[in-house]
């Protein structure tokens, strides 16, 4: 009796495997395999392109990016200022919206589809084209209504200032479908009964939002504030994205592109594992999971 | 309620007094003043906060609305009405004409037809093993699947440039090169653009399903492959859903994995040949000015993003509702 019960526990075990063997190929071809011969590769260089012949070179390309190259370190920093600056700004701003939008308004269905459809252009080839033909510059004043004669008032270097950072935001707004999305999602998830019995004990809106609101949100912060951080850093558009790849592929540097690339993705590894190490007491959980 | 003259206030304490005194009906009158006055109060301060919601609202609308009116409206013009700078939305006359070039320029249906390949068959791809893959992590025991999880999710930060050395040779010696296969494969296993996310969605929906129902199929003798296929599977539209949309317009738009891997230029997907246009209409119509040529490019990049928007204005209820109800966000 207990033998078969034991088999029956193993049977069902082995089609857990069996369930997830689909994602260990998978994640063997395309993840593991490649992930351990960039490692090597960053360790190498290239030295016969025809035949791809390999060299041993230690160190070399670790020192190249750090010490040698005068662009990688400037990108490097740059990279992570864009991404400290935008950050806060997606999420501050998607929160805003959302809650916004999850006010019984009219003409809910048209804003919350609004809302979505930059995430439609994406920021591929679709989105270069729209920026290219110069979408982004006057948007955000347009659209904000500040008029053309605030800018004559305000002498041409500082209207300047202005305008680019208002059309820098523009374009850090588009990115922001996917995040509203999910903090609409968290927001109607609030039982209402919260906000009756504060309302009750006379908190005002003001009190709710600090009391109730955020605290509650504050896994869905954490879920788009981890998700807005890959998304900026593998963003096809990141500079130091086309860094590498122009170093792989225009100048055949694949070995330096690899340990170039191995540093980018520790780098983020370890800011993650910062970003979840730092926010474990912030974050509250309700129910008992 | 300071601000209510002491007039009025007078006899609405002096019934408040007397209210005391008789009790159940008094309490009665006494609330409902209260209420009155609450209304009242917030009857305005609601109307202006209404107000500068819908403002606000409306004012940010038009900034995430700006990209696809600035390219319908602009897709539109004639070369004058471009130069002409009195006319900003609205054009003198509609020139179709430039959608017409612009498909032409794009060579639209052979590339559509890649695209479509492309993303239609990764997002099956996708949709079918990410939710056969969440079905194990979330209602199967087995040892190692924390672990195992956590490297599934662990994938999503690798950036694509650290493997895409290794990925690309590995594609040569297989003789993947310049073919879909590339693209499309490694959604079959769980992998492609952002697999991980929709595991995840999968397995956050699969989570929140009542046990009953499994075990009740699993009593009448349903082995776990039918559980997942003719149980699970029908309760996860809404997963579903946000997987296709999410995916469709992600594959879509990708060109940096389609640019590395797809060499010869009849195997291109859409907007890969965006940038090209500029050239490729230079020779289609003959001027040579870039400006003139731009209402054919925005036509172009609107042609070339419609069947997304098309896709978006069908399944767009179902998404928003699907993003509510997957249990995402718990």
């Amino acid at each position: 009796m207990r033998g078969r019960r034991l088999s029956l526990e193993r049977k069902k075990m082995m089609a857990g495997y069996v369930y997830i063997a689909p994602w260990a190929i998978g994640f063997a071809l395309f993840m593991l395999y490649p992930l351990v011969y960039s490692i090597w590769l960053s360790f190498h260089e290239v030295a016969n392109v025809g035949n791809f012949e390999l060299k041993s070179v230690g160190w070399d390309n670790f020192n190249k990016a750090f010490v040698l190259d005068t662009k990688f370190i400037p990108l490097f920093i740059s990279v992570i200022q864009d991404a400290l600056i935008n950050t806060p700004l997606i999420l501050v701003f998607s929160l805003f919206i959302s809650i916004l939008l999850n006010h019984n308004i009219r003409g809910r269905a048209f804003f919350r589809a609004a809302f979505f459809l930059p995430v439609l252009i994406g920021s591929g080839l679709a989105m270069q084209q729209l920026l290219y033909a110069g979408v982004g510059k006057d948007t955000m004043v347009n659209g904000i209504g500040v008029p053309d004669e605030v800018f004559l008032y305000m002498g041409p270097t500082f209207s300047q200032i202005v305008f680019d950072m208002l059309s820098r935001l523009t374009v850090i707004f588009w990115k922001t479908g996917v995040q509203i999305l999910l903090f609409l999602a968290g927001l109607q998830g609030i039982s209402v009964s919260l906000y009756e019995s504060a309302r009750c004990d006379g908190a005002t809106e003001w009190e709710m939002f600090w009391k109730i609101t955020l605290p509650l949100m504050t896994p869905i912060i954490l879920l788009n504030l981890v998700y807005t951080c890959v998304d900026s850093f593998t963003d096809i558009n990141n500079r130091m994205m086309v860094y590498i790849k122009d170093t792989a592929f225009t100048n055949i540097e694949m070995g330096y592109a690899s340990s170039m690339g191995w540093i980018y993705f520790l780098f983020i590894f370890l800011l993650l594992v910062l970003v979840f190490v730092s926010t474990r007491r912030l974050v509250v959980y309700t129910g008992e999971k | 309620m300071k601000s209510i003259p002491a007039s009025k206030a007078k006899p609405r304490l002096a019934a408040l007094a007397e209210a005391s005194v008789r009790g159940k009906a008094a309490a009665a009158i006494r609330n409902n003043t209260v209420i009155n006055r609450i209304g009242s109060k917030s009857r305005w301060v609601g109307f202006i906060y209404r107000l500068f919601v819908y403002l606000i609202l409306i004012d940010l609308a038009f900034v995430f609305l700006y990209p696809f009116i600035y390219m319908t409206t602009t897709a539109l013009k004639q070369p004058a009405d471009l130069m002409d700078f009195t006319i900003k939305w609205i054009p003198t006359s509609l020139a179709w004409e430039n959608f017409y070039y612009g498909m032409k320029g794009l060579q639209f249906w052979t590339h559509f037809n890649n695209s479509a390949l492309i993303a239609v068959a990764s997002v099956v791809g996708q949709v079918l093993s990410c939710s056969f893959i969440a079905y194990g992590f979330a209602r199967i025991k087995f040892p190692g699947r924390e672990v195992l999880f956590v490297l599934c999710m662990f994938t999503m930060i690798i950036p694509p440039q650290t493997i895409i050395v290794p990925l690309f040779m590995q594609y040569k010696t297989m003789g993947w090169l310049d073919s879909v296969l590339p693209l499309v494969i490694p959604s079959f296993f769980g992998n492609g653009l952002r697999g991980a996310l929709f595991i995840f969605i999968f397995r956050q929906l699969f989570r929140g399903l009542p046990w009953e129902l499994e075990d009740a199929a699993r009593v009448d003798g349903c082995g776990s492959f039918r559980v997942y296929w003719k149980i699970i599977m029908p309760l996860t539209p809404p997963a579903i859903v946000v997987t296709t949309l999410l995916s469709l317009v992600w594959h879509w738009n990708d060109f940096f994995e389609p640019s590395i891997y797809l060499t010869s230029e009849e195997k291109f997907t859409l907007p890969m040949m965006l940038p090209r246009l500029y050239q490729s209409l230079d020779t289609l119509t003959g001027s040579t000015f870039e400006v003139f040529s731009l209402p054919v490019v925005m036509a172009a990049t609107f042609v070339s993003l419609l069947p997304m928007l098309l896709v978006y204005l069908f399944l767009q209820r179902y998404f928003i509702q699907g993003v509510e109800r997957s249990g995402l966000v718990e």
